[in-house]
């Protein structure tokens, strides 16, 4: 067998079954462009394993966060079953409080009480007024809400992006004082060199 | 591994039964390395942090569709994998341009630093589907068969780009990483 039918980036990577992994080492023994071949790509794995991992600049939303929930009243929009129970629900509220307003109220003369109809329909307008006034309440405190939330992420971003400066230019002053090193460090080598002259 | 990948398993089946806790672990589990892999593709902190949480929240949305709730890992990396080559189509529609980047640093001595700058330069000259395959093996740890699920295409071609990754990384850096060992 020649040098070419050995795999040896799968032997470096780890992926060669182990009778592969055998013949490749008992190849190796005896083959020294081919250690030199898999040295260099150990070398490669450890330089690129130099690169560390970074840590999420911020936590993952997780589903159950409040952000992800929808409000209580889009749940209730949103359910068609729902919605439809509670206008049944209301409906039977209206007809019962039509029933017993109708059953306590004195025996007037015709004309003088208010009618099913009127009654009915004075129900329904109270009960719209005050669905309305929740519906609005709750949109206003939900504007409250996202105006703050927006207002909280701008800060945090405002934040973030000064501690990334202030890295960079860590960083950067870094990077300038190994430069001065090594202008040192030629410096001394050539006033060396000379005074050895 | 083993151990890992049932534990893995086990969340699975009780998130798609509804128990959220147990989708919090997956996430709390993976979201490092999710980040890790989206930020080498796309280089932008704030938009592998976007896309990562894009991922996790489709990942959720389609946990029903997962066929084998033991193949997460993989599963989840593809769904990375299309939202990293999506926003990258997105910035690059002609495809990649060749960007000018440092050369390594040259010396006799080097720094951890500077191997670690070397590296992420060599890393910047390769394509996006070379550097996703050593990401991925070098990285992420993952085998053959699993880079080939996650990037939906045969071993032979994940083989041929990270071998030609590896042909171009190792003319770079194996002389760095020798200067850095003396």
């Amino acid at each position: 067998m020649n040098c070419s039918s050995f795999d040896l980036k799968a032997y470096s990577l780890g992926e060669a079954a182990s009778a592969e992994r055998r013949e490749v080492e008992t190849h190796l023994a005896g083959c020294a462009d081919c250690r030199r071949e898999t040295e260099r790509l150990g070398l490669t794995r450890s330089a690129l394993l130099t690169l560390r991992e970074e840590e999420p600049p911020r936590r993952i939303g997780f589903v159950s966060d409040k952000v992800f929930e929808p409000r209580w009243y889009e749940r209730f929009w949103q359910s068609g079953p729902r919605l439809g129970f509670a206008s049944a629900a209301l409906l039977s509220c209206a007809i019962l409080v039509h029933a017993f307003v109708r059953t306590e109220a004195p025996v007037t003369p015709a004309g003088a009480g208010l009618s099913a109809a009127q009654v009915e329909s004075i129900v329904d307008a109270e009960l719209s007024k005050r669905l309305d006034t929740a519906v609005r309440q709750a949109v206003a405190r939900t504007e409250a809400e996202q105006q703050k939330k927006a207002a909280e992420l701008v800060a945090a971003a405002e934040q973030r992006l000064r501690l990334e400066h202030r890295a960079e230019m860590l960083s950067v002053q870094e990077t300038f004082e190994v430069l001065r090193k090594r202008m040192n460090v030629l410096y001394v080598a050539s006033a060396e060199s000379r005074v050895a002259q | 591994m083993i151990f890992r990948e049932v534990e893995d398993r086990d969340l699975v089946g009780k998130a798609r039964r509804g128990d959220v806790d147990a989708y919090n672990t997956l996430v709390s589990r993976w979201d490092r390395r999710v980040f890790n892999y989206i930020l080498r593709l796309v280089r932008n902190r704030e938009d592998a942090m976007d896309l990562s949480q894009e991922v996790f929240l489709k990942a959720y949305q389609n946990l029903g569709k997962l066929d084998d709730p033991g193949r997460f890992a993989p599963w989840l990396f593809r769904i990375a994998h299309n939202e990293s080559f999506s926003l990258l189509r997105r910035q690059r529609p002609d495809g990649e341009e060749l960007k000018e980047t440092a050369s390594p640093p040259s010396g006799p001595h080097l720094l951890p630093v500077e191997t670690s700058l070397a590296v992420a330069a060599a890393l910047e000259r390769l394509s996006p589907e070379q550097r996703e395959a050593v990401v991925l093996k070098i990285y992420q740890g993952f085998k053959f068969d699993e880079m080939a699920e996650i990037l939906d295409c045969p071993v032979s071609t994940i083989k041929s780009r990270l071998y030609t990754a590896l042909d171009l990384l190792k003319d770079t850096l194996a002389p760095v990483q020798l200067r850095g060992a003396q």
